[in-house]
């Protein structure tokens, strides 16, 4: 049984424009022990994604329709106040895209983290400190250092700590949106070898989100290509990168330099990504592609399995065929 | 002018210095501490051929946009000596700078920040049209508006024109901004970081607006950028910056396939390649950049090097020639 099973997942903003469609029918399952890499372009709905299953969409969020399973259970018949009490944080824990930066300066590092633990268990906060120290040396910082404020923390080890804090009640599942974007580059190996070590050690499932191709290929099993709020695309890695079949996935690579490749002309996919208050009929991609047919602005292509765990959704391989 | 492999040489640095004041604290002020400098560059030198694309790379905060600002005089420099087309312009007056000020461009990372949100895209572009008397009449001044717009694919240019900036996305922001500078035919251009706030499926289309439409005509780039694979494939040459100082240079394919500088190495060994199957990209030095204010004694990377010996503490290496073009500054190579 898939850890995550998510199936026509549709969330909108309401906005005075209308309703924005930042997911809309995403289906996705994550199985135990892997590292799921969702990629796409920024504005194509990953963070609305996350925040629909760690139910943290702001106000003016909604939920359209679809269904959430974890570990088998339908999350959307789960009250709030179980959810909060039993899952968020304790089960499926989240490292907030931008969250280095989102630490309480007035509160030292260690009993910010130490909090969370004492929110959901029942521990003393001696013991608490204890796993904080614990959970500080797993990522990498100093335990000795649990009694710093954010501002004594350089960007990779605030990072690192907002990653401590993720695991701080011993989550199965943990979402890291963008976790290494703002950091540079000799960091952000530092910080993705730490993620790498954790899931190894800890046996976690996880999924990174992120914009940059190149991190997912060095730290995901599976990888799931997002475009304006779907799906485009799903498989093993080695299959995402060796036999695309989307044009949007082809293309993606295609956009992305290689500092190992020898000097070539980079492309570029024409036009820009849609916005989501009125999105292109038929297939999202479908203004951007160079293979468009006259079905693709009329019908949403269906996502259908090519072999093993490898779909996709695009009118070409059904042969045109609805 | 000098000459590099028998090239023109558009622009040499040499021993640039900006240094940035630290604000005192009321205390030191009283105690009358001497005052302390962010040394943001620090005695960086080099030349760049005419029509080349030359990489300033490095992690932020190692100087890369202070070098840029400094060399067209956006920023007075501390120190040293800026040559362009062979002409010192580091001493030169108002008068003098104000034409060099079309000839010698600057693109900047966040075109929102550059472009005037009051004024519509035909007014930012003629502004310049008019300040450097580029055209006589309203018609000329339209046509050339019209042609830039179109150089930079916004077209039609009639749906463009009466826009705000905040009526635009941010690549046909950053276009608005690309054609606002290509239309004063600039010779030299300083682009820093053009495209780190872009879409990456967009990048490749507005770097080759920025590069193309320079390259028929001898334009000459500092690329600035943090991202090692885009200056892999843009550039000609490039350095590599480490708190203030140049650490190594050479042509693009030295820096990335036989990185000299224990610095480079690691810079080079961290970068993730879009591959699965190939290697997976190691830290394999700790830590971070310290703070440019007190840098390390000698060689400011020493502290953080696998090869640091004594000599590293004590010393500042110079960028030495090892191998043609290749440029680097340790004592262990
Ligand atoms: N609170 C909100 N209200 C209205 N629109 C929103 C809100 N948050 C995000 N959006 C829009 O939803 C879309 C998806 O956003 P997001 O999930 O943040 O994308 P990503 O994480 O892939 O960059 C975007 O078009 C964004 O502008
Ligand atoms: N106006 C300024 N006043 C004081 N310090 C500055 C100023 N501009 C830049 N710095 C400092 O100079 C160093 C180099 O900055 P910068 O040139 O912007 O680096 P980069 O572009 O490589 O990220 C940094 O430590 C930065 O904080
Ligand atoms: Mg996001
Ligand atoms: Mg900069």
């Amino acid at each position: 049984m898939p850890i995550l099973n998510v199936q026509d997942l549709r969330m909108y903003y309401s906005t005075l424009k209308g309703d924005v469609k930042a997911v809309d029918g995403v289906d996705l399952e994550v199985e135990k022990g892997e590292a799921i890499g969702l990629v796409g372009e920024s504005g194509c709905g990953k963070t609305t994604f996350a925040l629909s299953i760690l139910r943290l969409l702001p106000y003016n969020g909604h939920f359209v329709s679809g269904k959430i399973l974890f570990n088998g259970d339908d999350m959307l018949t789960v009250d709030d106040k179980t959810f909060n009490k039993e899952y968020r944080w304790k089960r499926l824990s989240y490292v907030f895209q931008g969250a280095m930066n989102a630490m309480n300066p007035v509160f030292r590092v260690g009993d910010q983290i130490a909090e969370a633990m004492l929110l959901h268990e029942d521990v003393e906060k001696e013991e608490a400190m204890d796993r904080v120290r614990g959970l500080f040396s797993l990522v990498g910082i100093d335990p000795d250092r649990v009694t710093n404020y954010p501002h004594e923390f350089s960007g990779g080890m605030k990072q690192r700590a907002m990653i401590a804090m993720a695991l701080a009640c011993n989550p199965e599942f943990i979402i890291a949106d963008e976790p290494t974007t703002a950091l540079d580059v000799i960091v952000q190996a530092q910080t993705l070898q730490v993620i790498n070590d954790l899931r190894a050690k800890l046996g976690l499932t996880m999924m990174l989100i992120t914009h940059d191709l190149s991190v997912v290929a060095q730290t995901c099993t599976t990888c799931a290509i997002m475009y304006a709020g779907r799906i485009v695309e799903y498989a093993d890695i080695d299959t995402v990168f060796s036999e695309p079949k989307h044009p949007y996935t082809k293309a993606l690579i295609g956009a992305f330099p290689s500092i190992k490749e020898a000097k070539r002309e980079l492309v570029s996919i024409k036009g820009t990504p849609p916005n989501l208050l009125d999105p292109p009929t038929g297939c999202r991609f479908n203004p951007r592609c160079p293979y468009a047919m006259d079905i693709c602005s009329k019908e949403v292509p269906k996502f259908i399995g090519l072999g093993g765990r490898h779909y996709a959704a695009c009118h070409l391989l059904t042969g045109g065929d609805a | 002018m000098r000459k590099m492999e028998g090239q023109e040489v558009e622009l040499s640095v040499v021993d640039l210095q900006k240094w940035f004041p630290v604000r005192k604290s009321f205390v030191s002020t009283l105690t009358s501490k001497k005052t302390k400098y962010v040394k943001a560059v620090d005695g960086v030198s080099f030349d760049i051929a005419k029509g080349e694309i030359f990489a300033l790379a490095g992690e932020s905060g190692c100087g890369k946009t202070t070098t840029g600002k400094t060399l067209l005089r956006l920023l007075e420099p501390t120190g040293g000596h800026i040559y362009f087309q062979g002409q010192d312009i580091t001493g030169i007056g108002k008068r003098e700078m104000k034409d060099l000020r079309r000839r010698m461009q600057i693109v900047y990372q966040d075109p929102y920040e550059s472009l005037n949100p009051r004024m519509t895209v035909h007014d930012i572009i003629a502004e310049p049209i008019s300040i450097h008397s580029l055209a006589d009449t309203t018609a000329e001044v339209d046509e050339l508006i019209y042609r830039s717009l179109k150089d930079v694919e916004l077209v039609p240019p009639e749906e463009f024109i009466g826009r705000f900036p905040h009526e635009l996305s941010g690549g046909q922001r950053q276009r608005v901004a690309i054609a606002r500078t290509m239309v004063m035919n600039p010779e030299f251009i300083v682009a820093d970081e053009p495209i780190s706030m872009l879409d990456v499926s967009i990048r490749a289309g507005l770097l080759k607006i920025m590069l193309k439409s320079g390259e028929a005509k001898g334009v000459t780039y500092l690329f600035i950028t943090h991202d090692l694979a885009y200056a892999r494939h843009i550039c000609d040459r490039g350095a590599i910056m480490y708190l203030g100082k140049i650490v190594e240079m050479s042509d693009m394919d030295g820096l990335v396939n036989n990185p000299l500088h224990p610095y480079t190495v690691a810079l080079m060994a961290a970068v993730p390649v879009p591959d699965p199957q190939i290697e997976k990209a190691k830290a394999i030095i700790s830590g971070e950049v310290p703070t440019p204010i007190d840098p390390p004694s000698g060689c400011r990377f020493h502290p953080r090097c696998p090869k640091a010996t004594d000599l590293c503490n004590r010393e500042e290496p110079k960028l030495k020639e090892h191998g043609e073009g290749h440029f680097v500054a340790c004592h262990h190579i």
